[in-house]
């Protein structure tokens, strides 16, 4: 019966193998009077439920007799042998393996007319496999148990000193400019162990479907002990208590960090939102270390940084990295105005003519009704056509967040000629396509595709028109590389480029043009490396420049 | 019966060519249309025009390289330019070349027709 009070107190877990080991080094060795310690368990195996200072009031019935020269060094320097006499052990025994000591005197207790003899592997900050050896033999009396500690020194220090050590960490963690939480999770392995036993699996859908679990840790985790900057990141002062709070602005946190804990990983972090005392919301990276074996059960480490400005920053970084990209647009059809005017000017001047034609026709004593409609027709069509080239210009100066789709990469070539189509007329330049068939489609920002592909058109357009007064032929070509990627090359009849511009050619504001601000090719690559491809510069070897640019081929989603 | 001017209309827009056509059309005028200069040098009833309207910026050969050989031909025929190309340096090398106008598009009706009866008058 004893033994089943003792497994229901350490949470289910069974009990240890009695092994004798022969030590090779001096073990500790106690002499504990459990005189008191009687009554106590009587009281506990009456039916409640055990109370959670059980250990510390075990160890405060259980007084030391005596003790050997190695429990002085270890534990009792400060006060000696003598003095350690009738002293209760909860004064010298040290904290990680005190419940062990606990849980074994009260089944020595339950035991009183038997030889007793237990052996039980602990942790312990002086010694390597440390094991707590307890017996009585009947000589002794029932009141009477000898407890000896063996193991393997790690070195030559007492508890005391490891103690003043311990100390040290403390302040140093106290002032670390790192915030962190000791929390203590214990309350939730019943619920642990239960959930195995049931073989649940899937801890993340179990806690969804059950709220109340998560609650239950929201109240009954708490948090211990907090360093100076955990209190200065949550502006407030007393974060002792139940860790619901730290997760009012996260609800979905909590019940991942069980998750993680219930599926035995180590380290559990994620990026949450963390509401402070004042209200302000912060973006913070939260970091979970479970305890593992031999460290104490009931230290859980939380780590939080917090990352606001850092993701402010991120997000600034990308609204400028957008304008940048949205000037270069501007930039390159500063280039096509007046192309592009001309463009425009070509249905509005059929408009003007047309409704000045319709008036005169009007004007008449017998006008024509059929022939104004008909202008009028040819009105509404120009005006529709000019609609259409506004809107094109519209979208690619547009201010917009990149939205990818999947496209089909010579269908980009088409809309991006547009922009340049007039240019390509009056220039008198021949424009030659070889098209892939069946290309593998990119998944792409549709107008910043036909920003690269654009600027790459007016560059080769440009560079033909420094030489001869007209002439001069564009070749595109699209492909399917056997790599996973799709291609695309343009190669221009121009004078090339200097091999002296060729390393600098994809910089920012590098330019050799009069009137150009050199931010196009810099675009260029910034967008082809933010789809995953590659943009390279060459001179054909029959003259002319040679731009190409690859983009991953979309994988089957 | 009187002599109606025919108007050549030299543009590769089409809506354009026919919105001239129109213009001409309702102000007494005959009018005939061409897609490039190329089609309009070719073509034989090139002596039967009195006036030619044409734009500057075409594919393939331009407004004013097309104003250059009807000179180098002997032709006198009075030539107005509508057009999107409003710079100065082109303008001043079509009225150097012998442009009667050169005008801005979209171009109001009154102004065309009002320089199209002074080169006709001129004739």
């Amino acid at each position: 019966m004893v033994e089943t009070f003792v497994a229901a107190i350490e949470g289910g877990s069974a009990p240890r193998e009695p092994v004798l080991v022969e030590g090779a080094c001096e073990r500790a060795r106690w002499e504990l009077d459990t005189s008191g310690v009687r009554p106590l368990v009587e009281a506990m195996t009456s039916g409640r439920s055990p109370s959670p200072h059980w250990v510390d009031a075990v160890l405060a019935a259980a007084r030391v007799t005596k003790v050997n020269p190695q429990v002085e060094a270890r534990v009792g320097s400060y006060v000696g042998q003598d003095a350690m006499r009738g002293k209760p052990v909860a004064a010298f025994w040290p904290a990680e393996s005190r419940s062990d000591l606990a849980a074994l005197i009260v089944q020595a207790a339950g035991q009183p007319s038997q030889t007793f003899r237990h052996v039980r592997g602990i942790a312990s900050l002086l010694l390597d496999n440390a094991r707590l050896i307890l017996w009585r033999t009947p000589d002794l009396g029932p009141d009477r148990l000898i407890v000896e500690v063996e193991g393997v020194a790690r070195d030559g220090r007492s508890n005391l000193a490891l103690r003043a050590s311990e100390e040290r960490y403390r302040r140093l963690i106290h002032h670390l400019p790192i915030a962190l939480l000791q929390v203590d999770g214990r309350a939730m392995a019943p619920t642990h162990d239960r959930l195995r036993a049931e073989g649940v699996e899937d801890f993340a859908a179990y806690l969804e479907a059950h709220p109340e679990v998560v609650a239950l840790a929201r109240e009954r985790v708490r948090i211990t002990e907090v360093n100076r900057s955990a209190e200065t990141l949550v502006d407030g002062e007393n974060l002792i208590g139940p860790i619901g709070p730290l997760f009012a602005a996260s609800p979905g946190a909590l019940a991942r960090i069980l998750a993680a804990r219930f599926e035995g990983h180590r380290n559990h972090s994620e990026m949450m939102k963390l509401r402070t005392r004042a209200g302000r919301v912060l973006d913070v990276r939260l970091t979970v270390t479970f305890p593992a074996p031999p460290e104490q059960a009931d230290v859980t480490l939380v780590s939080l940084e917090d990352l606001t400005d850092r993701i402010r920053t991120e997000a600034q970084l990308r609204q400028i990295q957008a304008d940048f990209s949205r000037a270069a647009r501007i930039s390159t059809l500063g280039e096509l105005t007046t192309s592009i005017a001309h463009e425009v000017n070509q249905p509005l001047a059929a408009i003007l003519t047309n409704a000045e034609t319709s008036l005169r026709w009007l004007s008449r004593d017998e006008p024509d009704l059929g022939k104004v409609r008909q202008l009028t027709t040819r009105v509404a069509a120009s005006a529709r056509r000019a609609s259409e080239i506004v809107n094109r210009i519209r979208s690619m100066v547009a201010r917009r967040v990149p939205e990818r789709s999947l496209l089909d990469l010579n269908e980009v070539v088409y809309e991006s000629l547009l922009f340049v189509r007039h240019d390509l007329e009056t220039r008198s330049i021949a424009l030659s396509l070889n098209l892939g068939t069946r290309l593998p489609r990119v998944l792409c920002d549709r107008v910043q595709l036909q920003q690269v592909i654009v600027n790459l058109l007016v560059n080769g357009i440009q560079a033909m028109a420094q030489g001869s007064a007209s002439g001069g032929s564009l070749d595109l070509a699209t492909g399917a590389l056997g790599d996973g990627t799709v291609s695309f090359a343009i190669r221009d009849r121009g004078p090339g480029i200097a091999p002296g511009d060729m390393s600098r050619l994809f910089e920012g504001f590098f330019t050799t043009k009069e009137e150009g601000m050199g931010i196009g090719l810099a675009i260029c690559q910034s967008i082809v490396a933010a789809h995953g491809g590659t943009i390279d510069a060459s001179n054909h070897p029959e003259g002319g420049a040679l731009f190409r640019f690859s983009l991953p081929a979309a994988t089957a989603a | 019966m009187p002599n109606v001017p025919v108007i050549a209309i030299v543009d590769d827009d089409e809506a354009v060519r026919e919105a001239l056509t129109d213009l001409l059309q309702v102000t007494g005028f005959e009018s005939r249309s061409w897609a490039s200069a190329e089609d309009f040098l070719a073509d034989a009833a090139i002596g039967e025009v009195d006036c030619i309207i044409a734009d500057v910026r075409m594919p393939g050969m331009d407004g004013l390289q097309m104003q250059e050989r009807l000179r180098r031909r002997g032709s006198d025929t009075p030539v107005i330019f509508i057009t999107s190309a409003e710079d100065p340096v082109t303008r001043r090398r079509a009225l150097e070349g012998g442009a009667h106008a050169y005008l801005g598009k979209p171009v109001a009706d009154a102004l065309l027709l009002e320089h199209l009866r002074m080169a006709l008058g001129g004739g």
